[in-house]
């Protein structure tokens, strides 16, 4: 008799193995139901044709009162949109290379000419936008390539320098305010390869910040790197800004004009733009984009246009601090229609700012702002 | 004399060790102080006493989804692994097999792996499979970091089992089904009630693997991150951050306790 | 134990054992799926051959190559190291007088204390961290302490305490630290103390029964140690990343923007992940080899 046998040594019979098998797929039936609930929605989706929105965390459902699309919702009670979030436009163009497929979504200006190139958009029908003549021309025009309208605009803002007036005494008005060695420690830059290098760009005196080639890109990378050590923190989120200006560990940071709106309240601060020889603040604008081939085109404009409207554009200026594309949606705040410039339609433009635009390179910068923090 | 300290060293030693533990519980001591603190910035000096912050979280919906979310993915991912860790350890712990040391060493290597890598490589897997990031993906990542802790905790219960009550069991006619039924696992419930917990509260607190393959809902630690970025929400992030901490600390001095006594007196029986 | 006669006649024909691998089938398959396949994957990313966006692509050492060719990101991943190693270090250097104590010194409430260490360890990483984030700010509770009794003025607080190498260090080094005095308490519980009494007997000073009894004993312990909180710190991001500010970005920090951040490069941060992996597993070995764990053998 084999001493180390045991009873499990056993040869299992084939029932028994079913047996076995069946307790351990028991584990399985919890995944199931799940399963089974994601197909009936995919179905459900396409039945009843639910649009659906690809968009940034916070333009969601879980938007207070979907008060942006409300419109859309009145129109279309029983068709409240799906959505999918993108955490940038990056993550955007993977999903949908991955096969997600929303209907719609929400890049910025310096992508349009990307994605209007990439046959993955089609261009929008403006006659079915009823507040589509509202919108700044200015940032009409930056939503189209080819005399065709990729993007309609929808929220926008700055990029500036925000600093603490009774601690910070800028030599001038320029971006060099951010790199500057008397204020070590308590400065913070924006986490994007795009206005980094662009603004080193501006800088170092370069034709064109957006395509630089390689030697002068060389030269902002460096700037940049040489500069680093000032830097407390980069930050992703406005409100991990708003939180160390409020506590006092920064004193200057590139930032929006509602991260002004919160400072002040606490501090004396200025939000300066940054106006010395050929230096802009940068301005960025939302731009939705519908995708080719969608079943959907109709509800897509419909959801458009509900973003268009003035009351939208009310909300969206007094609730998340952003500007809104309406020409006629003015914020309760008075600062923050002084920090938008709303009085002056050409606020995003030259003679006043630099429009993001398309950025050829942009997978060398994005690699060069890797190194930069790597280094 | 002993030779391993004298006495001064032993007092020397004694001092030192109550600072280390004061160092390990002053940050969860501040954080308890400041949890009743009046001002919603934790700064010295105190402003005054009040319960707002506790009563603050407790009404607050997205935290509570979150924790509710954050137990169901644990409790889910949990008996997935204790399940599979079961069957594991009941291979493992007999007698060798060929290719029994490459089993064991690939069942464990999720402890040793760092998450960012992991993460990333299921990240990559569901994106090569077209599945989005959702609850399921996040329950299937924790499953795999949470197995490794199973086996180890029920393989050595396994074998500390006196085999000849499986053999007896044996001779009596009980197949193999039978004797696990009412033999062997009796014997290991301790032991899988306890790898249940360690795999519960594992992914409940995880974060790191699950910032890859979360979707849109969000999970207990996925919440508190972001939480940590909105300064009106931070003296209620302080809070249940209390709670959380010192309930855990009971559980696990209470777990702990439970697991000896039910052992020894499954030993005595 | 059973008697020890010559094997009985082979009487029944051997059927093939399903039981073991009937077993193993699902955990091993669950961890094929979705651990083993997966770091295949990265592998593929980092070679070209599966590539993020659409275009031609196929088998290339070019990512690595760049890699290794000590760029930033090698750059990188040697600055984490040397953090990695500084905390590890201290770490060790702390809890080994821990362990000692507790192991050694015959106290009653051993087990009880040990607990006491270990148990911080098994409740939220998250929550000790943002503990910490909480305490170091510049108007954090350990600045405005100093504020409050006059010890430093409200312009100039300690600015190094957060965002910063120094914040990495010191929360990584908080988190591990219970966790670490375990391997080192285990090797010196199983010291055969006839031993230490043999060393008294030759008239051994403390220090010499020390130097020369106990610490290489537990040297296994303290590899182990060692590597317990190497092994992890070496790949971190979440505390750099609530922390560690700009000087604090560690390697981790680094492969997770490469999947995220403004146009991922999925090639080469395949090509650091996978080479993260790769240093650990190497490591990792080595430190089982040293320890000959596996199959426990009795003595």
């Amino acid at each position: 008799m084999d001493v180390e046998g045991e009873p499990f040594d056993r040869r299992l019979s084939r029932a028994d193995m079913l047996k076995l098998g069946a307790l351990a797929a028991g584990a399985g039936v919890v995944a199931g139901p799940a399963a089974a609930a994601n197909a009936a929605i995919s179905r459900l989706t396409a039945e009843t044709g639910r649009l659906q929105v690809m968009d940034w965390a916070g333009y969601d459902n879980t938007m207070p009162h979907h008060a942006m699309f409300q419109a859309y919702l009145r129109k279309y009670p029983h068709n409240k949109p799906l959505f999918i979030n993108m955490t940038n436009e990056a993550n955007a163009l993977a999903k949908i290379h991955a096969g997600a497929h929303p209907d719609l979504f929400r890049p910025y200006v310096g992508w349009v000419k990307y994605f209007a190139e990439s046959g993955l958009v089609q261009p929008w029908d403006t006659t079915l936008i009823s507040n589509f003549k509202y919108l700044n021309p200015f940032m009409v025009k930056a939503g189209q390539h080819n005399g065709k309208q990729y993007g309609i605009p929808d929220d926008w803002g700055f990029d500036a320098i925000l600093y603490r007036k009774d601690k910070v005494h800028p030599k001038s008005r320029s971006w060099s305010l951010l790199y500057d060695d008397r204020y070590k420690g308590k400065i913070s830059w924006y986490d994007d390869p795009v206005e980094n290098l662009t603004i080193a760009g501006m800088l170092l005196g370069f034709k064109n910040p957006w395509n630089q080639t390689d030697a002068q890109l060389k030269q902002s990378k460096n700037f940049l790197i040489s500069k680093k050590h000032l830097v407390k923190f980069i930050w992703e989120s406005e409100t991990q800004l708003d939180q160390a200006f409020a506590s006092g560990d920064i004193w200057i940071a590139l930032a929006w004009p509602y991260d002004w709106v919160l400072a002040r309240k606490k501090y004396p601060v200025v939000y300066m733009h940054p106006h010395v020889g050929r230096q802009r603040p940068i301005a960025w604008v939302g731009m939705f984009m519908l995708l080719q081939n969608t079943p959907r085109f109709h509800l897509a404009h419909a959801y458009v246009d509900a973003w268009s409207s003035a009351k939208s554009g009310r909300w969206l200026e007094d609730n998340y601090g952003y500007g809104h594309a309406n020409t006629l949606a003015k914020p309760s705040s008075s600062a923050l229609l002084k920090a938008l410039d709303l009085t002056n339609p050409r606020a995003v433009t030259l003679p006043n700012a630099y429009l993001d635009r398309d950025v050829p390179r942009r997978a060398v910068y994005a690699q060069l702002w890797d190194e930069v923090k790597a280094a | 004399m002993d030779v391993a300290l004298s006495r001064n060293g032993r007092r020397l030693m004694r001092v030192f060790f109550a600072l280390v533990v004061v160092f390990l519980y002053a940050p969860i001591a501040i954080l308890l102080v400041f949890s009743f603190n009046k001002a919603s910035v934790p700064s010295f000096p105190l402003s005054g006493f009040t319960l707002r912050w506790y009563h603050d979280f407790i009404h607050n919906g997205a935290m509570r989804g979150a924790l509710e979310t954050s137990a169901m993915v644990a409790a889910v991912s949990s008996v997935i692994a204790v399940a599979l860790g079961i069957l594991a350890s009941v291979a493992l712990a007999r007698r060798g097999f060929r290719g029994k040391g490459l089993v064991t060493a690939l069942l464990l290597s999720p402890l040793v792996i760092p998450f960012v890598v992991l993460g990333i490589a299921m990240l990559l897997l569901f994106h090569v499979l077209g599945v989005s990031p959702s609850l399921e993906t996040v329950t299937i990542g924790h499953v795999v970091i949470v197995l490794p802790y199973t086996i180890l905790v029920i393989m050595p219960r396994l074998e500390q089992i006196d085999r000849s009550l499986a053999e007896a069991a044996y001779d009596l006619g009980a197949g193999p089904l039978r004797t696990f039924r009412w033999i062997t696992f009796p014997l290991i419930l301790p032991a899988i009630l306890s790898a249940f917990l360690i795999g519960f509260t594992t992914s409940f607190d995880e974060y790191a693997l699950t910032s890859f393959l979360i979707g849109t809902r969000q999970t207990f630690p996925i919440f508190l991150y972001s939480a940590l970025r909105f300064p009106t929400q931070l003296p209620q992030v302080i809070a249940v951050a209390v709670v959380v901490l010192c309930a855990s600390l009971v559980v696990i001095v209470a777990a702990e306790v439970w697991r000896r006594r039910a052992e020894a007196r499954l030993e005595a029986a | 134990m059973g008697g020890t006669a010559a094997a009985p006649p082979r009487r029944r024909r051997r059927r093939p054992d399903l039981t073991t691998p009937g077993l193993l089938g699902l955990p091993v398959s669950w961890l094929v799926v979705f651990f083993v396949v997966p770091i295949a994957i990265v592998a593929l990313y980092s070679f070209d051959v599966l590539a993020l966006f659409p275009g031609p692509h196929g088998f290339t050492l070019a990512a690595w190559r760049m890699f290794l060719s000590g760029g930033p990101y090698l750059h990188l991943f040697l600055k984490s190291v040397e953090m990695s190693l500084t905390v590890s270090a201290i770490v060790v250097a702390v809890a080994y007088p821990l362990a000692y104590y507790l192991a050694l010194s015959g106290t009653r409430r051993k087990y009880v204390l040990l607990l006491l260490l270990i148990a911080p360890f098994l409740t939220s990483y998250l929550l000790r961290v943002l503990a910490w984030s909480v305490i170091l700010g510049d108007q954090g509770v350990v600045n405005s302490f100093l504020f409050w009794t006059g010890l430093r003025s409200p312009d100039h607080p300690l600015s190094f305490l957060l965002y910063s190498r120094f914040a990495v260090m010191l929360v990584l080094g908080y988190v591990w630290l219970p966790f670490v005095a375990l391997p080192i308490f285990v090797t010196l519980e199983t010291i055969d103390r006839g031993l230490l009494e043999a060393a008294s007997d030759l008239y051994a000073s403390r220090r010499q029964a020390f130097l020369r009894v106990t610490l290489p004993l537990s040297a296994p312990g303290v590899v182990a140690a060692f590597l317990f909180v190497f092994i992890p710190t070496v790949g971190e991001f979440v505390t750099p990343s609530l922390v560690g500010g700009t000087s604090g970005y560690m390697y981790g920090n680094q492969i997770v923007d490469l999947f995220g951040q403004g146009f991922p490069d999925w090639e080469t941060g395949s090509v650091l992940a996978l080479f993260l992996l790769v240093v650990v597993s190497v490591l990792t070995l080595v430190f089982v080899r040293f320890l000959r764990v596996g199959e426990a053998r009795p003595a």
